[in-house]
């Protein structure tokens, strides 16, 4: 049985491209064939001309692919500030200064610097949520892959979070963002491509999934889609 | 070689299988239900032999019956253990080191009491039936080992078969394989560990008594099927008792047929020499065990 | 109060060390040099096993490989006629090459499977050994006297190699490449995704690991002056190996070293009084860490020390010291 089939986008540079589907429409098996987590049987995945389809994480992240995951996991016997700086030494080498100076950096676009000291076990949930953000943009990357970052964070965490989504594309970096949350992804991606079953029902702006009669075919009742984006 | 001391090396593996499969099964099944890697695996074993031995020497009860009796005994005396020691374990669904070290701190105790009773002098089961040989025409096949192959091969079968049709078994495979839901729908995730537990060392002490019928041991004797059960876990994969047929199998061929080609002495290094070969030439192991089961993505 | 004690460290360290510097020169009996002399080889193996086993989270019962690989290259160089100083340094190297052929299939396994696998590595190991008749076979190996035997010597050597041991253990503990084992331990895909290389990574902490225990085992071959395969290969080797950290405490310098000390003085006093007893109370004193103290004897000091109000373990710079995660819930 194909978890996938035939899913076939290209994410434009400087974009925040969401993938979204109900629940089983193989959002997490395409992640973790991009992310180098799971093998595909066929299929490319093309990083800026280059195939980087069965390279382990590790050699994605020196090309400049960084993700997350779904679950929290950092090291939790390490301070916040050794979780993100293992990342700057291992991660795509920058021209930018000390190591040190580059992990703070990373720490407070995410809002975590003064908790530098902490062990990583001692955070909350959203706080390790965006440690792991953190520890994904000290690799440098130049495309983000973000596994539901936003599920099981409060409305105030989520728009921080979505906030934060904004800046790291102002600052050159592309997101590829899969989520369940319907209402996050459609108020932060320029572009959404729209899963079910393990097909590509659609492909647009928010505004064009939002009115593509299939998605609405295939959500129809749920009531997730045709609210306004969260303010 | 010879068709015929083909076939003979051939019937002499698969007798071999048997028993392989019998002293693995039982890390399997712990290793299933509770990720714990049970290095006291090989002492279980040891005293298995040393349980028909006594049982032998002292009140001349056949070794076959001293096998079967023990597989109640060391059910009993592993849900001791289970109770005594793994409970206080912290809870994981992922082996974790304190396990894996208590585990083989259990085993330096088991063997260094061993130590204690019965000395490092090696022991072997001597009957009349130890020497007697079936022959067919050309072929000779060990009376011995073709019963401890077939008292092997029915307790796999038992085994499996009370997996797949009690409500132990299905308890069991629910929690193997989500044991958050298994516990939601009443499943005593700590009586079912502490029976599988129990089932792991009935298993161990089987396959040890049945062991010491074919040949000499001593404390230490576990220790090379401990290996050679490992191996066999890694060509088989860890959940299902098919795989560790298969792996039995595999293991008893490369043995057998090496006796022709690698010289005795290196021969308790042929497990290894396998299990090396194994994961050079499939990195992703046969099982997909080797790094597919570690961490849910 | 927690400062005092703090700067109070290294000067405590650099104590100990003046005084078994000095030690010979005391007039001690030739027994007590020869348990000191001891002590100094397993904290050397035992600091080995702590990088990979304690800051990387490999558990390896195969040390005794590395070990016995060192003892018969520095016996079989120094009956070459090489220079002893430089056998230790052969040692190393072929037990860091040992690592790499040993490693390189078995790292392909993860946590508790490469721990068995190395159960089978020394079994290997040793059976190859034992065939070896260039080598002594199972006879075992002699190793010609060079001129009078200078016990001191021998002393200094296993404190230097003990010394060594500590800098590169502390070296490691503190720079970017310890940072990555201690990710590694915690979690290998988490720390394949920020960049590390985990498969490389404990290749060379493996190697690193290794070559201490050659060192280590060069050494002892030196002062022994015959070794055989039932003896540094056997896996009670590895066992103890395995056991000094652990006890100590795993993960720390401190316990590392602890650990070295208190087993060679339970196992000297232990032997001579009951021969096959010492593995059994290893295994009690071991199911009583595990269950009991998963700190070891350096969590126990440190709890004592935080009944006293003082907490040595939220100082920061001797975090490699005293180390902080637990054996409780460590995932292999």
């Amino acid at each position: 049985m194909a978890a996938l089939k035939d899913v076939s986008f290209s994410v434009p540079e400087r974009h925040i491209f969401g993938i979204i589907g109900p629940n089983g429409a193989g959002k997490s098996t395409l992640f973790g064939v991009i992310s180098g987590a799971i093998r595909a049987s066929q299929g490319r995945v093309r990083f800026r001309g280059s195939d980087v389809t069965r390279l382990r994480s590790d050699a994605l992240v020196h090309f400049g692919i960084a993700r997350t995951h779904h679950i929290v996991r950092p090291f939790r016997a390490m301070t916040v500030l050794e979780n993100v700086l293992v990342a700057v030494h291992y991660g795509r080498q920058s021209a930018k200064a000390d190591a040190k100076a580059q992990a703070i950096s990373a720490l407070e676009r995410v809002q975590l610097a003064p908790k530098a000291r902490m062990l990583a076990s001692a955070l909350s949930l959203g706080e390790q949520k965006r440690l792991e953000v953190a520890r994904a943009l000290a690799t440098n990357p130049d495309l983000l892959l973000l596994d539901e970052v936003c599920g099981g964070l409060s409305g105030a965490e989520t728009r921080a979070m979505l906030d934060l989504f904004q800046q790291i594309r102002a600052s050159g970096t592309t997101i590829l963002y899969v989520e369940h949350d319907m209402k996050a992804v459609m108020s932060v991606c320029d572009r959404i491509a729209v899963l079910d079953f393990g097909r590509k029902l659609a492909e647009g702006t928010p505004a064009e999934i939002q009115n593509d009669p299939a998605v609405i075919d295939a959500y129809l009742g749920s009531g997730m889609l045709g609210t306004n984006s969260i303010a | 070689m010879t068709a015929v001391d083909f076939l003979n090396l051939l019937i002499a593996a698969v007798l071999l299988a048997g028993i392989y499969a019998v002293m693995s099964v039982g890390m399997t099944v712990i290793y299933g239900v509770m990720k714990i890697v049970n290095l006291a695996h090989a002492g279980f074993m040891m005293l298995g032999a040393y349980f028909a031995y006594e049982f032998f020497e002292r009140f001349h009860i056949d070794p076959l019956i001293g096998a079967a009796l023990a597989l109640p005994a060391f059910f009993l005396f592993g849900m001791a253990v289970h109770w005594l020691l793994i409970r206080w374990l912290p809870k994981s669904d992922q082996p974790t080191l304190s396990s894996l070290l208590l585990m083989f701190a259990f085993w330096l105790v088991l063997q260094n009491i061993g130590y204690l009773f019965w000395g490092n002098m090696d022991r072997s089961i001597f009957t009349p039936r130890t020497l007697t040989v079936l022959t067919l025409g050309p072929i000779s096949i060990s009376l011995l080992r073709l019963i401890v192959f077939f008292a092997a091969v029915l307790c796999v079968c038992a085994l499996q078969l009370a997996l797949s049709r009690s409500w132990y078994g299905r308890a069991m495979r629910a929690l193997i394989q989500n044991p958050y839901a298994a516990q939601i729908t009443g499943v005593d995730d700590e009586r079912i560990a502490r029976i599988t537990f129990g089932l792991g060392t009935a298993f161990a002490g089987f396959a040890g008594a049945l062991l010491a019928m074919l040949y000499s041991f001593s404390p230490d004797f576990g220790r090379p099927f401990l290996i050679r059960a490992f191996v066999i876990i890694v060509l088989g994969g860890l959940e299902s008792v098919s795989g560790v047929a298969f792996g039995a199998l595999v293991l008893a061929l490369v043995e057998t047929f090496s006796i022709l080609y690698v010289p005795a002495g290196y021969q308790p290094a042929i497990s290894f020499g396998l299990l090396v070969v194994v994961l050079l030439v499939f990195p992703k192991g046969i099982g997909g065990l080797l790094e597919r089961k570690w961490r849910p993505a | 109060m927690k400062r005092l004690i703090a700067s109070f460290q290294p000067l405590f360290a650099a104590g100990i060390l003046l005084v078994v510097l000095l030690l010979p020169i005391l007039g001690l009996t030739p027994n007590v040099i020869r348990i000191l002399f001891i002590t100094f080889v397993w904290i050397t193996a035992s600091l080995a096993w702590n990088l990979l086993g304690g800051v990387a989270g490999q558990v390896s019962f195969g040390f005794a490989v590395f070990y016995g690989l060192g003892a018969y290259a520095a016996a079989l160089m120094i009956n070459a006629g090489v220079n002893p100083a430089l056998s230790f340094v052969g040692s190393a190297a072929v037990a860091a090459l040992a690592s790499f052929l040993i490693g390189i299939p078995t790292f392909r396994l993860r946590g508790p499977y490469f721990a068995i696998a190395t159960i089978g590595v020394s079994e290997a190991v040793r059976v190859v050994m034992n065939n070896i008749s260039a080598v002594g076979g199972a006879g075992g190996l002699r190793v010609t006297e060079r001129g009078i035997f200078h016990q001191t010597e021998h002393y200094y050597s296993g404190l230097a190699i003990a010394v060594l041991a500590v800098c590169v253990s502390l070296l490691i503990e503190r720079s970017k490449f310890g940072l990555a084992l201690r990710a590694i331990r915690q979690d290998e895909d988490a720390a394949a995704d920020i960049g590390i290389n985990p498969f490389r990574c404990k290749l060379w902490i493996h190697a690193i690991a290794a070559a201490l225990t050659g060192v280590a085992g060069g050494v002892f071959a030196d002062y022994a002056a015959y070794i055989h395969p039932q003896g540094v290969f056997a896996f009670s080797t590895s066992v103890t190996i395995l056991l000094m950290p652990v006890i100590g405490g795993i993960g720390t310098i401190w316990g590392a070293v602890l650990g070295a000390a208190v087993v060679t003085i339970v196992e000297e006093q232990l032997v001579a009084v009951f021969p096959q007893v010492h593995l059994l109370l290893y295994g009690l004193l071991l199911m009583l860490i595990v269950l009991l103290e998963p700190d070891g004897l350096v969590g126990l000091l440190r709890r004592m020390l935080r009944r006293m109000h003082v907490d040595p373990s939220s100082r920061g710079p001797d975090e490699a010291l005293w180390g902080r995660g637990r054996l409780e819930g460590r995932e292999l």
